[in-house]
């Protein structure tokens, strides 16, 4: 008699089994809920419904600098869209993104009740920002920087050198360097703070997108009252993050007419107080304990 | 973790307070609970939800302290917090997502490598009865699956000890029978501790070996659960026919009788063991009345029982014992 085929099958013993294998730190915490909220936020792993919007504000991104990058293949002598127009033309995307992405990283989690749970966890409050903190700014990122990086390669890649001029353009690479990623985590961080006082998505969404047009509105009203005060009206247009943005990118790429007047150190500065404000104020609210 | 050494005791809190605002929640609690399955009894606002979120560290003391496993709860929390699970009463899961998903997302949160992560949580879903529909948006389950995904959550990353916040709440009777099953073959199987917070002393009873009563934000009752000490417990007596000649005559030899429980019939009592020749003296009251005694043996204390003598026995005990459920 033979012996029976091995592909008979084999038995599994599905027992509870305790885990014995490596535990990881704090970083592995963060990183995995960064990752978990990236994933909830650009909708995987859910309804297709989730994936549209995401994939919309993605492609109306992409589509300005494919053109871009097609129309210098073809017609190298024509210049379509150059950096600070790019930053121009997409900060109210990132915007609309961000008040998409922000309340999926922070009301959600507060409607589906999940703080308990995570701070029953190792993670710690702070580490819980910092990795919603980290999730955002990278999402961000792959709208504000990703595509800019694209265009610069681009550009290198179908000049008639491309390594020299690649090397030349080295300056612009730091530039939309530092311009995708103050855009990323300025506006990311005024979208988290908003995002962490309600657990209302749609309210989180509403607040973020009205703040951004009432600012707006309330910095040139401010500023017009101000004009014979030039002083004072310049630094009134710094309460509108789109004002400010401009006057960022305006300054990096040496274009006084977008700065508005408002100097690059000023822009750099009133960025990086919003989002330290906006890092401590959550840090403070998430702290109360009870 | 579990190649640590074991201590003694599983919770040790020293004068522990909490305030909130003018309302004290916990006055000076002072427990020495061993390594056993707990079950944390009180009526509702009696601190027991305070007392668990100060032992995971999820809330500060306004004073004392507090240790679980060793670890000082407020200073040592991140790694007791490695150490333990929690099922919170609260519906706490994330609708549009899958459970397979977030009880991974919840090992990988503990420190669990992703790939162990999710193995592991296609295992624990398995143990809790979700093995089919663990790719299941939780949105689509029924109140028991939830809470099933909670349990499996709670103890995905193989905690020592597992606190468990009502978990029986908003289930059916068929619900709540597996639910205490699942309780149950965590602590007696898979070796882990359980901290079981409930109202419904039936919950308590069939899990705890050990518990501790709450009310009024102070600890009225700390003990084991099945204590039956037979030389010094009172008596339960069963007789045949009218009991009245033989309470009288038990009364006429100064011996203390109570009912036998709301469940018992009226022929069935309880005499108090005062001291020595009680055994005696039923016997001859028996004999003398020519009652026939058909049951004496030490009486089993229920949970019931501890929880009218530790709660219920003051002003306002009647409203305590309605707060506590008994199903």
């Amino acid at each position: 008699m033979s012996a029976a085929p091995a592909e008979y099958g084999e038995i599994f013993d599905r027992g509870y089994r305790h885990y014995d294998g490596p535990r990881l730190g704090q970083a592995q915490a963060i990183w995995a809920l960064a990752r978990y909220s990236m994933a909830r936020s650009l909708g995987m792993r859910r309804p297709w419904t989730a994936k549209i919007i995401p994939l919309l504000l993605y492609g109306a991104v992409a589509i300005p600098v494919l053109i871009a990058i097609g129309i210098r293949a073809f017609f190298p002598a024509f210049q379509f869209l150059d950096y600070p127009e790019f930053f121009g033309a997409i900060f109210l995307l990132v915007g609309i993104f961000v008040a998409l992405i922000a309340p999926e990283m922070m009301s959600s989690d507060r409607h589906d009740g999940l703080l308990p749970l995570y701070f029953s966890r190792p993670i710690g409050r702070g580490s819980y920002l910092l990795a919603k903190l980290l999730a955002t700014g990278l999402l961000t990122l792959s709208m504000s920087l990703v595509p800019a990086v694209v265009l610069w390669l681009g550009n290198g890649l179908l000049a008639s050198e491309p390594l020299p001029a690649l090397r030349t353009s080295l300056g612009d690479l730091g530039r939309i360097t530092v311009a995708g990623t103050m855009i990323a985590f300025y506006l990311g961080a005024i979208g988290l703070l908003i995002s962490s006082f309600t657990s209302r998505k749609s309210v989180a969404v509403g607040v973020i997108i009205l703040g951004f047009v009432l600012s707006e509105s309330l910095s040139l009203a401010i500023s017009e009252a101000l004009r014979d005060q030039p002083d004072l009206a310049r630094w009134a247009l710094v309460m509108s993050p789109s004002r400010t943005i401009v006057a960022l990118v305006g300054g990096l790429f040496g274009e006084p007419e977008l700065s508005g007047d408002v100097p690059l150190n000023a822009a750099l500065g009133v960025m990086a107080a919003v989002i330290a404000i906006c890092c401590a104020v959550m840090f403070a609210w998430y702290q109360r304990r009870d | 973790m579990r190649g640590e050494p074991a201590v003694a005791l599983s919770i040790e809190t020293a004068g522990l307070l909490k305030r909130y605002g003018g309302v004290v929640a916990l006055d000076h609690v002072d427990l020495a609970v061993p390594r056993a399955a707990v079950g944390l009894l009180g009526p509702n606002g009696a601190g027991k939800s305070t007392l668990l979120k100060i032992l995971l560290g999820l809330s500060r003391p306004n004073g004392g302290s507090a240790r679980v496993l060793g670890h000082d709860a407020v200073a040592d929390g991140r790694e007791l917090r490695m150490r333990v699970g929690y099922m919170p009463e609260t519906d706490t899961l994330p609708d549009n997502a899958t459970a397979a998903d977030f009880v991974g997302h919840m090992a990988e949160m503990s420190g669990v490598p992703r790939g162990a992560a999710r193995q592991r949580a296609a295992d624990l879903l398995y143990q809790v009865g979700l093995d089919e529909e663990r790719y299941r948006l939780v949105k689509g389950f029924s109140t028991g699956m939830k809470q099933r995904v909670k349990l499996a959550q709670a103890i995905v990353h193989d905690p020592e000890l597992v606190f468990l916040d009502e978990p029986t709440n908003g289930l059916d009777p068929l619900g709540r029978e597996e639910m205490l099953d699942l309780i149950g073959r965590i602590n007696r199987e898979l070796g882990i501790l359980v901290v079981l917070s409930s109202h419904i002393l039936d919950d308590v009873e069939r899990v705890c070996d050990y518990v501790v009563v709450l009310d009024g934000g102070q600890v009225v009752a700390s003990q084991p659960l099945h204590v039956s000490d037979d030389d010094t417990a009172d008596l339960h007596v069963r007789v045949d026919g009218d009991p009245s000649p033989f309470l009288k005559c038990l009364g006429e030899q100064g011996l203390v009788t109570r009912p036998a429980g709301i469940e018992y019939t009226s022929d069935e009592f309880i005499v108090a063991r005062d001291g020595d020749g009680v055994l005696d003296a039923i016997r001859d009251a028996a004999a003398v009345t020519g009652t026939p005694l058909r049951l004496l043996r030490p009486a089993k204390r229920s949970l019931e029982d501890l929880y009218v003598d530790s709660v219920g026995t003051g002003t306002d005990g009647g409203r305590d014992r309605k707060r506590v459920s008994k199903r």
